[in-house]
């Protein structure tokens, strides 16, 4: 089972990943989550994101991955219940109460142990499996051989990340936010003071600890051959935008590597498309050994925001598209479509209608209606962008 | 006053021969190999006698290498404090007469987790990133006496990364393996300490819980000493006082923290 696990902050995003090519998201319930900031879904959400995901054959994972305080074990069982009631998946879980809570009351959910655990090592999954779990997120430190060991000694499935942030320490070791802002980095309320900078030893230097983002697609295949079952993204608190444009670009490498057709073109320009997108810099970590300074970020570090993401179809008629705009666009624009089942290709705007029908020139208002001129039908959710990389230049 | 035992993470054997004739004092060694965040570590050989510190996050190599280890233990070593529960799968596999403690470093924040792991093992650090009136529930409801972390400062941040290495490669420098660090905008200041295994941050203050050196069900408390010298850790140790004017931080255990910004209060 080769599965592409997506990120989904609430339900619109959790839609957008499986219609982009996700098998299976991850989400934060009401409570017990480690992304307490984001807007996680309420126990009628959560159903609905089970019902949506079962009825196209995906999964849905939540959640449960806190380091619990006593006063949190209150209304635990109560919340796996509802959660088992609810028909989820899996549940991603640190620590060892919950699976407790889970095994002492039967309770019917598969246990997935976080990365939170730092899980390095194939004893330390060895034991976790002993618990009942089913499957295991590795440590992003964990190297090619530690993953290959892992597998083959424990039958276990191995979950590991392909994109995104990577926090500086071990997950689950840290608790500079705690010390720093008294915000509980274990509970959900990270402020991610590794990405802040440092004074060294008195000197106005600029010591930082920041690690580029961690891009897998160079080393995807030769993740499925060492057994990786699952590929997870990053970035419950990620846009519409950025789950789109990483899961698509992503299942078009999976499907690529399936048909065997994946070329060293294909994954620079997913590369660029993914980059663009997170406004950062992402490259393989830890896989092939151990980072050095060129993982990370230091002074010069450029992260400048853009405004690719133009709109959203919202419905195709005869002739024209109807548009929900997101960002600034105007008759000339070179822009691109990207969406599910659609390759995508290059548009010149030649015409804007707006809501009467009416020519404008330009569509300035976020959320506005506009329709393009297009003779061919748009799945809903296809996507428009500023055309900045131009795939033909790749072939 | 009722006072626990002490477990003494030590960075020195001189503190051993100063503190010999004091029967409540345990000493723990950071074994060389499978601790991080220490400028000293200690080969098996070197160790008189006293209690193993394994905080390592061990690889599958580190894991091969620990099971190696453990089954060439001398018989002074009486006991291990350690971070991996790969660690704790091979301890429960060996049939090792030894006092064995998981320490998982901030994790164990709940009595459930606690009595969860006392199942395993003889007994568990607890965390110390909760407030005293958390860990008094904890000392009620645990199963087995248990550890409490009590004075020195704190492992905050454990990178596989090393950061000091890696700043000196980037700008051309020559920081040592020790730094201290002063966020820019906070002020807030903090320790680090690199090895060849990793870079651990510490707390730039020690954690001063010396109240709770007279609390029931604990079966050790556990000092560490990593930047203190031999003369300070010993009016430390003989003292009767709390010593809160000289050494006042109290880390995380006077107020609970926060989960949501909403609410932070102004």
């Amino acid at each position: 089972m080769i599965e592409l696990l997506a990120p989904a902050g609430n339900l619109d995003r959790l839609k957008i990943a499986y219609l982009y090519g996700a098998d299976a998201t991850y989400i934060g319930g009401y409570n017990y989550s480690l992304r307490a900031n984001a807007i996680n879904f309420s126990a009628e959400e959560l159903k609905e994101a089970v019902e949506f995901a079962h009825s196209l054959n995906k999964k849905v994972y939540v959640t449960v991955n806190i380091v619990l305080h006593n006063s949190d074990l209150a209304g635990l069982k109560e919340y796996l219940l509802e959660l088992e009631s609810i028909g989820v998946d899996a549940v991603i879980v640190s620590d060892i109460a919950v699976i407790n809570v889970i095994k002492n009351n039967n309770i019917n959910l598969e246990v997935h142990v976080s990365t939170q655990a730092s899980t390095l090592n194939y004893e330390a999954a060895l034991f976790y499996k002993s618990l009942g779990a089913k499957r295991v997120v590795l440590a992003r430190e964990a190297t090619k051989d530690d993953i290959k060991i892992i597998k083959d000694k424990t039958g276990l499935d191995l979950e590991c990340f392909i994109q995104g942030a990577m926090c500086t320490s071990f997950s689950g070791k840290c608790v500079l936010s705690n010390v720093a802002t008294n915000r509980d980095s274990n509970r959900g309320g990270c402020a991610q003071i590794c990405r802040w900078t440092f004074d060294i030893n008195n000197e106005n230097n600029v010591f930082s600890m920041t690690p580029k983002d961690l891009n897998m697609a160079v080393y995807l295949k030769q993740m499925m051959d060492i057994g990786v079952n699952s590929f997870k993204v990053e970035g419950r608190m990620r846009s519409v935008y950025y789950i789109a444009t990483v899961i698509y670009e992503y299942r078009n490498l999976f499907d690529k590597i399936k048909s065997n057709t994946l070329t060293e073109n294909d994954i620079l320009y997913s590369n660029d498309v993914i980059n663009r997108c997170a406004n950062r810099e992402s490259v393989p970590q830890f896989f092939d050994g151990q980072p050095t300074e060129k993982e990370q970020y230091y002074l010069g570090r450029d992260e400048v925001s853009n405004q690719d993401f133009l709109g959203i179809v919202l419905d195709s008629l005869e002739d024209k598209i109807l548009i929900e705009e997101r960002n600034y666009f105007k008759v000339g624009d070179e822009v691109e479509f990207f969406g599910p089942g659609i390759e995508t290709f290059s548009y010149k705007i030649g015409e804007i209608l707006d809501e009467k029908m009416e020519c404008i020139e330009v569509a300035r208002h976020p959320r506005m209606h506009v329709y393009l001129r297009h003779d061919k039908k748009l799945p809903k959710g296809t996507m428009m962008r500023l055309k900045v990389f131009d795939k033909k230049m790749y072939l | 006053m009722k006072k626990n035992n002490i477990l003494l993470l030590v960075n020195n054997l001189d503190i051993v021969k100063d503190l010999k004739e004091e029967s409540n004092i345990t000493f723990l060694f950071p074994v060389s190999e499978f601790s991080v965040g220490f400028e000293r570590t200690f080969r098996v050989e070197e160790i008189p006698e006293g209690f193993i510190f394994v905080n390592r996050i061990l690889d599958n190599e580190g894991i091969e290498k620990f099971k190696k280890f453990i089954g060439a233990l001398p018989s002074n070593i009486k006991g291990i404090v350690f971070d991996d529960v790969g660690v704790l799968n091979v301890l429960l596999k060996v049939n090792l007469n030894i006092t064995k403690i998981l320490f998982l470093n901030h994790l164990n924040c709940n009595y459930e987790s606690v009595n969860a792991y006392l199942d395993f093992v003889d007994s568990v650090v607890v965390s110390t990133d909760i407030t005293i009136e958390e860990i008094d529930e904890i000392l009620k409801k645990a199963k087995k006496p248990v550890v409490l972390y009590t004075f020195g400062h704190i492992n905050i941040m454990y990178s596989r990364r090393t950061l000091l290495t890696n700043y000196n490669n980037h700008f051309k420098k020559d920081v040592p393996t020790i730094a201290d660090l002063t966020e820019k905008i906070s002020g807030k200041k903090f320790k680090a300490q690199e090895s060849i295994y990793g870079t651990v941050i510490y707390t730039n203050e020690p954690f001063n819980g010396l109240e709770l050196r007279n609390r029931e069900n604990v079966l050790f408390n556990l000092i560490n000493m990593t930047f203190f010298t031999n003369e300070k850790m010993l009016e430390i140790i003989k003292s009767d006082s709390n010593l809160e004017d000289k050494y006042p931080y109290k880390y995380l255990s006077a107020e609970k923290t926060i989960v949501k910004i909403s609410d932070i209060k102004d």
